[in-house]
Order: C-alpha cells, then sequence, then structure tokens
C-alpha cells in the first residue's frame, strides 16, 4: 500500500519535472517579448491633462473589439549623433476601425510650426525631444484638436531590424530616389558623414536597409519631407500585407530585433491583437493625406525653413476622419 | 542515482526541444540561388539572362549558370548584342560602370571608369551610369547618367538624363558631362530625371521621364524625342504613371508598366503610330510587375512580377504578348528564386 503511493508520488514528481522543464523552454523562448513588454509597453502615464487628453484604456479594450481607435506612429533618427535626443522626423496619425476594415493614415510634416506641449512655439517634431511621446501626443492632440488612443516610436535601425526580420517588403518605388547627401549614421563611421544613395524606381524587394533609404532621402526631391512622407506611408501599406504572416511564435524575434527602438503604449497582446487588423485592411480601404500647400506654407522662422499651418484647412480635414476634441 | 540523472537529462531535452520546436515555427522569409534550384518550369528557347543579387545568371533550356564575372560590386542591367556579347553594368554604393562581357562572363572591355577619385573625397562628384541600350543597328549605344552635375556642392540636385555614344569610341563621364557622346534630354529637376532609353529603328528615342506635376506628386510618362535635344512627345499622361518601356523587334510594339498612380500597376501593351501611342491594351492586371522585355525575334514578353505582396520576384513569360490572343502568363523561375526586378531580363536568339 505504502510502496503503491510513493511510487505515485515518484510518477507526479516526475511528471511535474517535465512539465516544469517544457515550461521554462517556453517561457524562455518568450523571454525578449516579455522583457520588450515590461520596457517598452503600457508605460505611458495616460493622464496628461490640458484640453485633450489620452484615454486610459485597458488591455483588452479596442483591438479585441470593433471599436476604432487612433494610433500615432512615430519615427525617430536614433544614432548616436543624437545622444538620445531625438527629434521625430515621421509623425502619422492613423485611424483604424476593425469593423468596418477602413485605415486613414495622415502624415503630420515635421517642421509644422506649432505650439509645443511646454507652451513654447517650434517644429513639432521638437516635441518628443521635450518631453517624449507624452509632449508629442500632447502637442498634436491641442494642435489639431485630435484624440489619440496609443502611440507607437520606431528608431532607425529598430526599423531596419524589423524590416529585415520580416524578409523586406514588395514596393512599387515612385521614381528614382537619388541623394549625394544621405546621412552615413548606420554604417559605424561617423555619423555626421554623407554617403550617395539610389533607389530605383519601380517595382521590386526591399530590404531593411534599402527601404529606410526610400523613406529616408529627401535632399533630390521637389517635394522634399512632404514626397518622403508619402513614401513613408507607402513602405508602412506594404508591412501591413507582411503581418499576415507574424504568428506569435515570431513575436520574440521581432522584440529582439527592435531592442531599444521601440516605444509604445499598447501592451503586448494589444500588438499583437493589430497584427491580423492591419492584414485584413485592403488596399482600397486605406486613405492616404499628405498636408501639401495650402494646408501648409513655407516659412523661414529663426533662420528655420518651417511650415506655418493654416488650421483653417487643416483641422477640417482631420475632422473628416478623425475624432475631434473642442 | 543513475536512473535519477538519466530522468533529469530527459527533463531538459523536453524543455529545449519545447524551446526550438517554437523556433521552428517561426515564419522565416527563403530565398535560393537561380543556379541551385531546379530546372526552369518553361523552357524557352535561345538563353535568357537575368540578375540576382548582384551576379547575371544564363538559362538555357533547362540548365541555369552563372556568368563568370569578376567579383566586386552588383553586376545588373544586362544587355544582350547582336553577336551574343554583352552590355553589364556593375554598381558599387555610390557609382556605377558600363562593361562589355562575353556571354561567358570575360570582360571584354571597361567602357567607363567612374571609380570613386582616390585623390578627391567629394562623394558628390561621383556618377551613375545606368540603363545601357544599343541602337538597332548596333553601333550606338544609349544610356542614362547622373552627369551634369548643375553645381556640385552647392546643389542637392542630382537628375538622370539620357545620352549616346558610338560602341568602341571611348568617352568619358565628368561633372560637366559626357566627354565623347552625344546629349539626348535635359531632365526636370529633382524628379529623378529621364531613364530607360530604348532607341528605335526610325532613329528616334523612346524612354521613361519624371515630372514635376506642381501638384505634390512626380510622375512618368513615356516619352519619344526624334532627334538629340529635341522637343520631346509624351505619349502617355501623367495620371497613367507609365514607364518602363521595351519594344519588340518589330519597332513598334510597345510594352510598359503603368500604376494609375496607386500601388499597384498594370503591364500593357500598345501600338507606336509615329509620335503617339495607340491604345494600350492590359496584359496582366494589378500586379507588381517590372522591366519588360521582348524577345529578340516574335513577339513573346518576358518581365519581373512577385506572385502576391509577399512573394518572390520571378521570370514570367507571356507568348503572342503583342497579338490579338496573348497566352496566359507563366512562371518561367521557380517560386522560391527572388531576382532582381529592376534589371530587365535580356534575351539571345543564340
Amino acid at each position: 500500500m505504502r510502496s503503491g503511493r510513493q511510487r505515485a508520488l515518484r510518477r507526479s514528481l516526475v511528471a511535474a519535472g517535465f512539465l516544469v522543464s517544457i515550461l521554462a523552454g517556453v517561457v524562455l523562448y518568450f523571454l525578449p517579448a516579455i522583457q520588450v513588454a515590461l520596457r517598452d509597453t503600457g508605460q505611458v502615464n495616460t493622464s496628461l491633462g490640458g484640453t485633450a487628453q489620452l484615454k486610459p484604456v485597458s488591455a483588452s479594450e479596442h483591438l479585441s473589439s470593433t471599436s476604432p481607435f487612433t494610433l500615432l506612429l512615430l519615427g525617430s533618427d536614433s544614432d548616436s549623433k543624437f545622444k538620445g535626443d531625438y527629434l521625430t522626423q515621421s509623425m502619422i496619425l492613423t485611424r483604424v476601425d476593425p469593423a468596418t476594415k477602413h485605415v486613414t493614415m495622415m502624415s503630420i510634416p515635421r517642421d509644422l510650426w506649432v505650439r509645443l506641449c511646454n507652451g513654447s512655439n517650434g517644429k513639432i517634431d521638437q516635441a518628443f525631444l521635450h518631453g517624449g511621446a507624452q509632449c508629442a501626443i500632447q502637442t498634436v492632440q491641442r494642435n489639431l484638436r485630435v484624440h489619440i488612443d496609443y502611440y507607437a516610436w520606431i528608431g532607425l535601425q529598430g526599423l531596419v531590424s524589423v524590416l529585415n526580420q520580416l524578409g523586406g517588403v514588395n514596393v512599387i518605388a515612385n521614381n528614382p530616389v537619388m541623394d549625394d547627401y544621405y546621412p552615413a549614421d548606420l554604417s559605424g563611421g561617423n555619423p555626421f558623414d554623407y554617403q550617395r544613395i539610389l533607389v530605383l524606381p519601380g517595382a521590386q524587394h526591399m530590404s531593411g536597409t534599402l527601404a529606410l533609404e526610400y523613406v529616408r532621402a529627401r535632399h533630390d526631391d521637389a517635394y522634399g519631407d512632404f514626397a518622403r512622407s508619402q513614401r513613408q506611408q507607402q513602405i508602412l501599406i506594404a508591412l501591413r500585407a507582411k503581418t499576415k504572416h507574424v504568428s506569435l511564435v515570431d513575436i520574440p524575434s521581432l522584440a529582439t530585433s527592435l531592442g531599444s527602438d521601440f516605444q509604445t503604449n499598447m501592451s503586448i497582446g494589444q500588438v499583437s491583437g493589430l497584427l491580423p487588423i492591419a492584414g485584413s485592411v485592403p488596399l482600397a480601404s486605406i486613405t492616404q493625406v499628405v498636408l501639401l500647400p495650402p494646408y501648409t506654407n513655407n516659412v523661414y522662422i529663426g533662420g528655420q525653413a518651417s511650415l506655418m499651418p493654416n488650421w483653417s484647412l487643416i483641422r477640417p480635414e482631420v475632422a473628416n476622419y478623425f475624432p475631434v476634441v473642442s | 542515482m543513475k536512473r535519477i540523472a538519466i530522468l533529469v537529462a530527459l527533463m531538459v531535452a523536453s524543455g529545449l526541444a519545447a524551446n526550438r520546436a517554437l523556433a521552428m515555427l517561426q515564419s522565416r522569409p527563403t530565398t535560393a540561388a537561380l543556379v541551385n534550384t531546379t530546372s526552369p518550369q518553361v523552357r524557352l528557347p535561345g538563353t535568357i539572362y537575368v540578375s540576382q543579387e548582384g551576379s547575371i545568371y544564363a538559362i538555357s533550356g533547362s540548365s541555369v549558370r552563372r556568368l563568370a564575372l569578376p567579383s566586386g560590386g552588383n553586376w545588373t542591367q544586362q544587355r544582350v548584342l547582336a553577336d551574343g556579347t554583352l552590355l553589364v553594368i556593375r554598381r558599387f554604393d555610390a557609382s556605377s560602370d558600363l562593361y562589355h562581357v562575353s556571354a561567358a562572363g570575360h570582360v571584354l572591355s571597361r567602357l567607363t571608369s567612374n571609380d570613386p577619385s582616390t585623390s578627391n573625397q567629394t562623394i558628390q562628384l561621383d556618377h551613375w551610369i545606368l540603363w545601357p541600350s544599343m541602337s538597332p543597328d548596333g553601333t550606338q549605344v544609349f544610356f542614362a547618367t547622373d552627369a551634369p552635375k548643375p553645381a556640385p556642392n552647392k546643389s542637392y540636385e542630382v537628375d538622370f538624363s539620357l545620352w549616346s555614344a558610338s560602341l568602341g569610341v571611348p568617352f568619358s563621364i565628368g561633372d560637366g558631362g559626357v566627354d565623347g557622346a552625344t546629349r539626348w534630354s535635359v531632365p526636370d529637376m529633382y524628379t529623378g530625371g529621364d531613364i530607360e532609353p530604348v532607341p528605335l529603328p526610325n532613329g528616334s528615342l523612346l524612354y521613361s521621364s519624371y515630372a514635376n506635376t506642381g501638384k505634390g506628386t512626380v510622375v512618368t510618362v513615356l516619352g519619344l524625342q526624334t532627334s538629340p535635344n529635341s522637343r520631346m512627345h509624351s505619349l502617355t499622361t501623367p495620371q497613367q504613371d507609365c514607364g518602363a518601356p521595351a519594344v519588340a523587334s518589330d519597332g513598334v510594339t510597345v510594352a510598359m508598366v503603368c500604376t494609375n498612380s496607386g500601388q499597384t500597376a498594370d503591364l500593357e501593351v500598345a501600338t507606336l503610330a509615329g509620335t503617339s501611342l495607340g491604345p494600350a491594351r492590359v496584359v496582366v492586371a494589378n500586379c507588381l510587375c517590372n522591366s519588360p522585355s521582348w524577345s529578340a525575334t516574335g513577339n513573346n514578353l518576358l518581365y519581373m512580377n512577385a506572385a502576391d505582396t509577399n512573394g518572390n520576384f520571378g521570370l514570367w513569360y507571356i507568348a503572342n504578348a503583342g497579338g490579338a490572343h496573348p497566352v496566359a502568363p507563366r512562371r518561367v523561375t521557380d517560386a522560391s528564386v527572388d531576382l532582381d526586378a529592376t534589371s530587365a531580363a535580356a534575351w539571345s536568339s543564340r
């Protein structure tokens, strides 16, 4: 009787040992994603004050439902010459409606001259420099009078790594993109050096580095930052196709690729919930908006080339696509 | 004791196995080198030259061989000459050069020397040469280059213009233009300029011309010039956004890729009549098509396309594409192969 109980106990211990070992293997596999989740997601204090506030969200809200939501996508030159003081060269206000599978992307020009979150006037790309994502969100909310639910920030190297991790993207390059003054800041040398780049036109497969050159080059471009904004939206649309093939088991390697070049106030569950939504949006259901003149006018302020917003045109345009706040 | 050790080892192994099993479930994009794939699924006559990851491959029937080109740089944009030799671009990070090579890949001559200068470190003075093309009579080589530089070190402008030079006569690309060559076009500034020259039997030049619409977009039209520096006739509208022209051996059947300002493209065929283009017929719709090229004789079309938005770019074939009843497209290369879609296949009858 006693030996029978001992045998059962031994069997239970062996089974538990195997279970713990397998669980440890699974936990170790997802460890990079867990670390990113703890470090880079859900960290924003959602009470920002002011006229426009980030609405507190629960982990299951929005992305597990059919409610539309607004996401501010931020991109920074995060190379060594900035020493952690990053501007946001790319700001794309995105509205996602999971029920209708419709996405609107509005690029906010980096040179837009606005009242920043700290009360001073400056280019909108400086908001992130002054107060990180919270200041960038608050500045966009106050100036565009729009409500933002989430944000996601990515640095240059993170973007290149993620694109490479996903196997690159297929894109139709609009025209030959050439730049003799492209920053040579990711090659490991002097980050202030220049390099020549050339992206050929037409349909092609782009690696992470080539895609970055395509969205970042601006010097030999009739429309400078505006054209760059259009190309950034194009790469996001191409990335959307890639998300169809991303599953939960891909998250750890993606998290490792991103390293410290990614921040968001979405939980890891919300990020993974966004992937199937993005993948299911048809191309025809994506609206792209770039605030060209007359929405903005070129001006020089304090010697800086800037864009003066025409709020009487911009705000109604924003209200067409995004939930506004008074 | 020994049994316990074995059990612990098995437990650790099961943990490792679970970890590796998850890793194996990852969606890893893979591509294969053309030369390592199985025989082409569609066997076409002659030899077809394609570019993949900086190498040139020759597909002859069911065999594939890699050309023995010198190492270094990316070899791309191959063109076959009447004698079976090739013109090929060798592209480096900041410059490119034009080479004349044998069908086996041995260098016969180097036609340009755009190496970055060791004495002058100003990279803005480096040059590209791309899209080489031979005149139908085999005497003139046409190309696009970013010379002249309007104001090196003072301007950001760098755009392609079109030039022609006699094959066998030396020419050199410099900041002021191309010595020993004839300039054909003046590009619209800050657009990328004029590219993809296709010399026609009647001496005219067909090409892709990028232009600023003045409304926030840069588009391309097919342009036609009857002589160097003459007025460009627009054969397509800015709304059609057509480029990548290729002309069949009849000299008038034109294949082109049009995006209609969208995120996908149509592969279209139309007939050239003087300085205008007849109605276009879509032979492949809503594709990621690029770089069409025709067979040396007849009206069979090759082009690059990805089967879907995530797929590899492969070589596709349409028999009788220029006729009234084209055959449905067929993929020539294996689906695992990802070719350079910006480098048109060159089809030799040899």
